[in-house]
This record gives C-alpha cells, structure tokens and sequence, in this order.
C-alpha cells in the first residue's frame, strides 16, 4: 500500500529545475542594469512561461510542487543564499530581495485573512505601518531588544485590528470593504496630525540589534566585505519560512478546513455549526499579527517611517499581489511579489506608470483569469497524499 | 460662540454637504440598479474636473473670452463627458460580471479607480501638480460681521439644489424615472413588463457620473483649484454617506451627504487647533456607526440563498 | 622600399590611434542629483535639476577636465518617505561618488541620517532648515544656501518698521513649517509683536477654511505663512473668499513663479524673503543667466537653480581635485574655505553650513517678484493692507 503511494507521488525532478531555472533568471535580472536587456529578460520570461504553459510543463511543475513541498521549500532557502551570496556586496539589490521578503510575509497574512475566510481587509499597509511605528517608538524611547520588538509589533497591529472586530463581524461584502477603507483613510490623517508620532514628518527607526551586534554596521569576514543587509536577509528569510510554514500548517488543519467554509458559504458554514464569529475573529488578527511583524522588520529595514508609506494606494499594492499571485496560494504569492516590487525598479521607464500597471494587470486578470496566475490547487491534507 | 462665526461654518459645511450629497446619489443609484458598488466613481469625477479644465484652456485658446460662454460649455462638456465614460464603464466592465461574485466588481472598479486617477495624473500635461481652476463666478461678497456671504457660493449652493431637486423630479414624476425605479426594485419583472434594462441600467450610469461631473466642477470653483486625487478622498466620502443614508434610497443619500458635512464641521469647532483631526473623528463615527447599523439608517431589505 | 616605409607608417599611426587616442578618453564618473521634479513645487526641483546638467555639461566641455561626469538624477516628490528611498538608492550605489541634494527642508532632514549610514558626501542646494547641518556633525552632509534663520530676522524687522502689530501664524506641520513657526516667532517677540493664534495645517490640505475663519475672528493685521507655494496658493486664494483683509508674508518657500501663476491678482502685495542675492546680482549671476538660457531648457532655473549649479560645481572641483573617491571627497570639502563661485566665496563651518549673509526682501507688484527696496510698496507710491 505504502509503496503504491509513494509510486504517484510526483516526481521531484520538474520542481528542481523550476527552481533552479527561477533563482537565475532571479539573478539575471537583478544584476543587470541595461534598459535594453532587461526589456529582453522580461520578454524572455513571459515567452518561456507562456511556452511551458502549452507543453503542459507549468502543470508537472505544479504538481511537483504540490507533493514535494517540504524538499522543494527547502532547496528554495538554498537558491535563497545562493542568490544573496552572490549579491554580497550589492546594497541596493539586497535591499530589493529583503522588500520582497518581507512583502510576501504581510501578504501571506492578508491571504489569510482574504484567501482562506474571505474577510475583506483594504487596510493591508495600515497595520504594515502600525507595525513600523512600533518599531520605531519601542526602539527609540525603550530598552526592548528588538527581536521581541517585532513581536510586539505583530501584538499591537493584532490589538488596534481588533477594534475593527464590531463592524467586520457584522458588515459584509461592500460595507465590510467600506469599514476597512475607512479605517486605512482614518490610521493615514491621525498619523500626520499626531505630533507625538512625528506627524508628516515621520519618525527615525534604529535598526535591529541582536545580542549587542547592531545590524547596521557591515560585516567583514575575512577579505570579503557583506553588505549589511545581510544580516536583515537572514533574518527575513527566517521569519518567511516561519510564515509560510505556519500559513502551510493552517490550511492543511483543521482550522483551515473551517475558514475555507466560512468563506465558501457563510449560512451554509453557520448552519452545520460553525462559529462564523470565532473563526472570521481568528483570521482577522492571525493575519493582522503577520503583517504588523513584516511591518516591524521593514521599518528596521528602511530606518524612516512615515504616515505617507501607508495610504491607501498602498493596501490596494497588497491586493494587487494576493490577486495576481493567485488568491490562497503562497507560492503564487512569492512569484506576484517579485514581479510586482522587482521589475518596476529594474525597468526604470516604467517607474512612473507603475501604479497604473499593477490596476491595469489586476483588471485584466480579474475579467479573464479570476483564480490568478498560479491558482490555488485543491486542497491536500499532507503533501503526496492520495485518499 | 459669535452668531457670525457659526454662521459662517454652517455655511461652509453646507458647500461640503451639497458636493458630498451629489457624489452619494451616484452611488445609491449604481447600487439601486445593479446592486454594484462603483469605486471608480470618485476618480470618475476627477476625469470630470479635468475635463472641464480642459474645455476652459481650449475655449480660451480658442479666443473666446466671454465668462458666462466658457463657464456653460465646461459644464456641459463635462457632464457629457463624464455620462458618457459612465457608460462605457458600465457596458463593458459592470454588465459582463454580473454573474461573478459581488468581491470581484468591487476589486474591478476600485482598480479601475486607480487606472483613472493615475492616467489623469501622467497623461494630463503636469498632471501630478495641483491646477488652479478659473474663478467665472461673480466674486462679490457681503460681509455681516463675521460672516462672509460670497456671491459664487451662493449660487454653487443654489445651483446644486436645483439639480438635486430635478434629479428628484425625474425619479418620481417621469417615466424615465419610473422605469428606473422598476429595475432597482426587481429586474426580471421590470423586463418583463417591456423596459429595456440594458438601456435603463447605462442611463443610470450616465446620469450619476454627470452628477458626479457637477459636483467636481462645483468642487472646481470652490477651491479655485483641482488635483488629481480630489476623487478618491470624495469618493469614500460619498460611499460613506450613501451608506449611512442607506444605499438605495435617493433621499437617504442626500441626508448622508449633509450629515457627514455636519460631522466634519463638529469636529471643527469642537478641536479647533487641528483641524486635520475632523477627518479622523468623522471617520471614526462611521466605523462605529457600522457597528451598530451596517446597512445604513434606511435599512437594505436582502435576501440570500444558501 | 617606399612601399614597406609607407605601410610601417601607416601601421604606427594605426598603433598610435589605437593605443594613444583612447588613453586620452576620460574615465566616467557618477554624480547624483535629488529633487523634487513633480508634485506641488517641481518647478523649482526642474529648475535646480537643469542647473545642475548646466553644471555638468560645461565641465564636460571644458577640456582640462580628467573625467567625464553623468548626472544621475532622482526625483523625492517633496515627500520624505519618497526622499528616503531615493537617497538610499543613491547612496547605496557604490558608483555614484557625490551628490546635489533637495530643495525640500522635510525631506533633506529625513535623508540625513542614510547619508551619514553610507558615506556618500552630499551638498545641500536649496533646504533652508537649519538641522540639516545642525542637528548631527555629519562629515558627508553640507550646505551651499542659507538657513532660515536670517531670513526670519529680517521677515520681522520689516513688518515691525512698517508698524504692524499682531500677527497670525499659520505653518505646515513638517519639520520645515515647524522650523519657520519657531525662528518667526522667536524674532518678532525680541521686537514686540504680538501673535494671536498659531495654526498647525498639513502640508497637503486642501480646506482652510477653519483654520481662516479662526483667525478673521481674532483679526491680524498680518498672516504670516511658514510653508512651501501650493499650500500658500490655496490659503491665499481662500483668504479673500472669506474676506480676510491682511498682509500676507510668506518664506522662501513661496518665492516662485508658480506662486504668482496660481493667483493671478490676487497675489499682489504679497511679500517674501529669500538668502542670497537676486541671481543677477550674484557675481557669476550673470554668466550662469547666459549659459542657462542658452541650453534652451524647458524650465526657468527659479529661485534655487544658481544654488543647484553651485553646489555641483563645487562637487565637480572635488572630485577633480581628489579623484572619484568618496572618502577623499568628504575630507576635501571638509577643508572648503573662500572657494569661488557664482554664489561668491563659500566658507563651509564645522557643521558643513556656507554663511549666506544677503537676506532679499521680496514683494509681489504686477505680477512679479520685485525687490522690495525697487518696489513701489518701499516708496510709498503703493500701499500694503492695512498699512498705516
């Protein structure tokens, strides 16, 4: 029997190379600095993805993926180093790859809150800066170690999203978009009127200090010189894997089974016994926790917050990428943030009309492919398991 | 406090109040007819302020220089304009995903929001800075103390009026109206009895992005001075109000328009060092009033099927 | 023979060509550029851009230069979140050596500290806020313009000579507006004004009139406006729509054209102050004027753009100097004192801060920005509001 099962799992092979394939094109594209060639890398991508889709090759690799998930995930954190070693020494693409890091991490919790129980959050950003300015108030005015500044960040996002609780819990559909949308207007005008909180101004995050080794500083092995955000590197990757892990375990639980009624059908889930309130309560602060943590990080990242970092437009970026990346899946979430925070800042022409690109592509998709670019598969229990 | 200063601030919350109510009748109509919410609509009336501003450079290229001829034709213009963008937003982005769940509309039309707002801002010459907006109304004002009664506002005020009250009269005492009316309530039975929804449903559009035209151009005039996020900030204002009227309901709209006004205003005299906080106080009542009503003071009558 | 001598000839030349000429093409060098190029005051962010590709150009023309330089230009939008990133951009790479650096007070005072964090020298063209230089002893941050803190002397010298007595202060609530608020009003208390209501707005409100119907109940003779132009264009505008009758005074933060273009009419009498001379009365003023207008650029250089071309110059001459290194550049300008300039001599001080000691007084007539001494308000032919 067990022979039998580990005979249909997928094989591992297809989700190597993807992988592989994926970590240096990755580094293709951020080591090159030519407008001309990235244009051709672009359009090389989409030329190759578009092909693997009709050879059915994106569908083995999908499957892969599905089976061999704990393999894959880890030789993912492998091609991870890979790439940061071989940009060691480079500031800015460093600081690239720990932004898309830690935008994964808060979309993962939004996924939670959107993608697994349905609930509505046009607040994303909001709680990413409740987190920041934590941050920034703990590290300047208290003796906090940073690390458990984090936490406490993720803690105070989870708090302020649990005033939002009443009104969530009671609203649907449009006035639930309407509460959350007035919420990230509300947190964006008492951030600039606040003087306490720096105002418009905004306020200077110390970096993140670990045993007395501040993050800020570059560090020297020997001849080779590391870029300081190395350091921020590791630490991100580490609390990406510890997300998505997490989000991983909580579909595959019970607790995912329950949220995915919820949001299939709200009365149906209510009238088999499910405490709608509970469990829409659960998502809500699990994923506001999540994303008040990356909001934390980044602030010590960056080393500046302001309330003009978290508007509006901003939480709608974040649905942008839960939607392009393809609504519950986590690893459609890592492909959407690359593409939504990298290729602008490679493809300097397009800088400007960035936010007009991401609207445009989310209609498109949202009129001709709803369940996004890597659709959610059907739900497995472990990975490989067949029934 | 001095009867002129109070006055004064009434007078400046009903300005707010009107231009609020105007973009609410939008949403309460969208949503009367096809049970969809507009999120575009705020950036609908910035590409309609935009237009007009349009038609005043060209007007004045042109070598006109009359005030009352550029005033009328940037109205028009812009009314037309902007019904006419209505519609095409509704013909090929609301009507196709009737069938698909209501999240996915919303998603489109606050996307499409974005695209507006964004193309007024690279598209339009130096779109990202604040334009001024020409001042063709009669600048002449009255002065009662502390109170300064402005010819302009007066007939902005007026002037908003008469078009709620004939956006009420086409609802309730033309066929038109009826007909529009008959789809927002059931819209098998309203195609049954021979109206054409298709038809109604585009008119619907088109006369809430006129409204939203006017209010823009209104806004225009008021602060001499437009810029390309003056839809979004209006937009939610208005989906507030329609909402705390209760959506569906034309009368409802209007009360939300001028109780969000009234709001905003309190928490201007009340904290009156900062005034920027009467944003975060109007906003907190209305998450709180979503609390405890969540469909609006007139309440929606829905109905779901498991 | 001849023919062997010929081709030896014309194989040497070849030689020469190849290995001599390009030895005499220069090495590239990066320097930066921030400003505010769109958003509420890019036209003086566009004008201190074009001063610094003036800058940049005419050392590339000049032959005695070792290096051919490229401005990398960024844009802050006036906004110091934008700023940030901007700056870390530009300072994390490692090839661009030096930059000119923001117009903006809010967003120069948040880049401070990334500056200082990766070691890029940079010279400030157009912020007035005195904690730019002066809150940190930053070896990589200095300034070519002047600080506020003159110019609101002379602000309240003015409005006091000519008699005014209470005053309304209304100021933007980033560092810049808060900055202006307390040099202000520190001045006009050593000289016996009275300020009866401070009011904090944001910098991109909309509606002031709360803040305006206030202050016509408490009647100033004087608003006193600390903040940047598409803000004073609005309280302006909405000023006479609630028939307030004072002086406006306003910074340099409103001295631009743009400022005049938003009023109209309304704008007259409407006065100003700024650090350093008119640009034609600079000593290299009218050489800068000439190369400018010849370069055929789209915008006019504003009040900032001789400051922008001085500070780059300044740069260029380091790096020249020293080579593209930024630590010898930041040890090279640390030791600036009397270098010549369009600006005149620059002197920077401990702190990296150039003394601007010029203080112009501006008012506008006609549609213009005048100096205040030529004006017809300083002979008396005109009258300010109220002015007794």
């Amino acid at each position: 029997m067990s022979e039998g099962r580990e005979k249909s799992r997928a094989p591992l092979l297809p989700g190597v190379i993807a992988l592989a394939l994926a970590s240096l094109y990755l580094s293709a594209l951020l080591a090159v600095e030519k407008q001309s060639l990235i244009i051709g890398l672009l359009a090389l991508a989409v030329i190759v993805a578009l092909g693997a889709y009709w050879m059915g090759w994106l569908a083995s690799v999908s499957q892969s993926f599905a089976d061999r998930e704990n393999i894959l995930g880890a030789l993912a954190i492998v091609a991870a180093f890979a790439v940061a070693a071989y940009f060691h020494d480079d500031h800015f693409v460093l600081l690239l790859i720990v932004t898309v890091l830690l935008y994964t991490v808060a979309t993962l919790g939004l996924n939670i809150q959107f993608g697994y129980a349905g609930v509505l959050n046009f607040a994303g950003a909001s709680f990413f800066g409740i987190g920041a300015y934590t941050a920034a108030v703990l590290n300047a005015r208290t003796a906090v170690p940073p690390l458990v500044v984090l936490l406490i960040g993720g803690i105070i996002a989870a708090l302020i999203g649990s005033l939002l609780l009443l009104p969530v819990l009671r609203t649907r559909g449009h006035y639930a978009a309407l509460v959350t949308i007035a919420f990230a207007l509300l947190l964006k005008a008492f951030l600039e009127v606040s003087d306490v909180l720096g105002g418009p101004q905004g306020l200077q995050v110390k970096g993140m200090t670990v045993g007395g080794w501040s993050f800020n500083d570059n560090i020297e092995l020997g001849k080779i010189e590391l870029s300081f955000y190395m350091s921020y590197f590791v630490l991100s990757l580490a609390l990406l894997v510890c997300a998505f892990i997490l989000v991983r375990r909580l579909e595959r639980s019970w607790i995912g089974l329950n949220l995915d009624a919820l949001r299939l059908d709200e009365t149906a889930a209510s009238c088999f016994g499910l405490d709608v309130a509970r469990w829409k309560i659960t998502a809500f602060t699990l994923g506001n926790f999540l994303i008040g943590v990356a909001g934390a990080l980044f602030g010590m990242v960056g080393g500046f917050v302001a309330p003009n970092n978290y508007t509006f437009a901003d939480s709608l970026i974040l649905v942008s990428i839960l939607l392009l990346g393809g609504v519950g899946n986590p690893w459609g979430l890592a492909v959407a943030t690359v593409i939504v925070i990298v290729v602008p800042e490679k493809l300097q022409t397009i800088q400007e009309y960035r936010f007009l690109l991401y609207a445009v592509m989310v209609i498109a998709v949202l009129l001709f492919r709803p369940e996004g670019l890597l659709p959610r598969p059907l739900r497995s229990y472990f990975p490989g398991w067949r029934p | 406090m001095d009867i002129g200063l109070l006055a004064q601030y009434i007078m400046n919350g009903l300005m707010v109040g009107m231009m609020y109510a105007l973009v609410a009748v939008g949403f309460t109509l969208f949503f009367g007819v096809l049970d969809v919410i507009q999120f575009a609509h705020g950036d609908v009336l910035t590409v309609g302020a935009f237009t007009a501003l349009m038609t005043f450079v060209g007007i004045r290229t042109a070598g006109v220089h009359s005030g009352s001829i550029a005033l009328l034709a940037m109205v028009i213009v812009a009314i037309f304009a902007t019904a006419g963008l209505g519609m095409l937003i509704a013909r090929y982005l609301v009507l196709p995903l009737r069938a698909a769940p209501a999240l996915n509309t919303l998603l489109i039309t606050l996307m499409l929001g974005t695209v507006l707002r964004e193309s007024v801002r690279l598209f339009y010459p130096q779109g990202a800075n604040p334009k001024p907006f020409p001042a063709l109304l009669p600048a002449n004002s009255i002065n009662f103390g502390n109170f300064n009664l402005r010819l302009d506002n007066a007939i902005m005020l007026a002037a908003g009026a008469a078009v709620i009250v004939g956006v009420e009269f086409l609802f309730n005492r033309t066929k038109l109206g009826l007909a529009i009316r008959a789809v927002a309530q059931d819209e098998e039975t309203a195609r049954t009895m021979g109206i054409n929804f298709v038809a109604i449903v585009l008119v619907a559009f088109a006369i809430g992005s006129g409204l939203a035209a006017f209010a823009g151009v209104m806004n225009g005039f008021y602060y001499n001075e437009i810029n390309f996020g003056m839809g979004l900030y209006l937009g939610v204002v208005g989906f507030a109000a329609a909402i705390i009227g209760g959506l569906g309901s034309i009368y409802g709209a209007i009360l939300g328009g001028f109780l969000f006004a009234a709001l905003q205003t309190i928490g201007t005299v009340a904290l009156p060092f900062a005034s920027a906080y009467k944003d975060v106080f109007a906003f907190a009542v209305i998450i709180i009033f979503m609390a405890w009503r969540p469909t609006g003071l007139i309440r929606e009558k829905i109905s779901e099927r498991v | 023979m001849t023919n062997a001598l010929r081709a030896a000839a014309a194989i040497l030349a070849a030689i020469w060509f190849v290995a001599v000429v390009p030895a005499e093409a220069r090495d590239k060098v990066k320097v930066g550029f921030i400003g505010p190029l769109t958003g509420g005051v890019s036209a003086n962010g566009l004008g201190g851009r074009n001063s610094a590709d003036l800058a940049v150009r005419l050392r590339n023309a000049d032959a005695k230069a070792k290096y051919e330089y490229e401005l990398v230009v960024l844009d802050d939008e006036c906004k110091p979140n934008v700023a940030v990133q901007a700056a870390t951009k530009m300072a994390a790479e490692k090839d661009i050596i030096a930059a000119a650096t923001h117009y903006c007070s809010s967003t120069a005072i948040a880049t401070v500290d990334v500056y200082h964090k990766f070691g890029l020298p940079v010279v400030v063209w157009g912020a007035v806020l005195p904690d730019i230089t002066y809150r940190n002893k930053y070896p990589e941050v200095h300034r070519v313009n002047g600080t506020m803190i003159n110019q609101n002397e002379t602000n309240a010298e003015l409005l006091t000579r000519l008699g005014y007595k209470t005053f309304a202060v209304i100021h933007d609530t980033t560092d810049y507006g808060k900055g202006h608020n307390e040099y202000f009003s520190a001045a006009l208390a050593k000289r016996g004004g009275k300020i009866v209501g401070t009011f904090g707005v944001g910098a991109d409100q909309q509606d002031f009139t709360a803040e305006l119907t206030q202050i016509k109940a408490l009647n100033p003779e004087v608003i006193y406006f600390g903040g940047l132009t598409p803000i004073g264009v609005r309280i302006r505008a909405q000023m006479d729509k609630l028939g307030i009758k004072a002086v406006f005074d306003g910074t340099s933060g409103i001295v631009s054209d743009a400022y005049i273009q938003g009023l109209g009419p309304l704008a007259e009498g409407t006065l100003a102050f700024r650090e350093g001379a008119p640009v034609e009365k600079l000593p290299g003023g009218k050489f800068f004027m000439e190369k400018y207008t010849a370069q055929k650029y789209d915008n006019p250089p504003e009040a900032y753009g001789a400051f922008a071309f001085a500070a780059m110059d300044l740069i260029l001459d380091s790096i020249e100097k020293v080579g593209p290194d930024r630590r010898k550049v930041i040890d090279d300008l640390a030791n600036v004192k009397n270098r010549d300039s369009i600006i005149g001599k620059i002197t920077f001080d401990d702190h990296g801060q150039n003394t601007v000691s010029v203080i112009t007084k501006y008012v506008v007539q006609d549609g213009k920005w005048v100096v205040w001494e030529d004006s017809e308000y300083a002979s008396g032919k005109r009258k300010l509001p109220r002015q007794k």
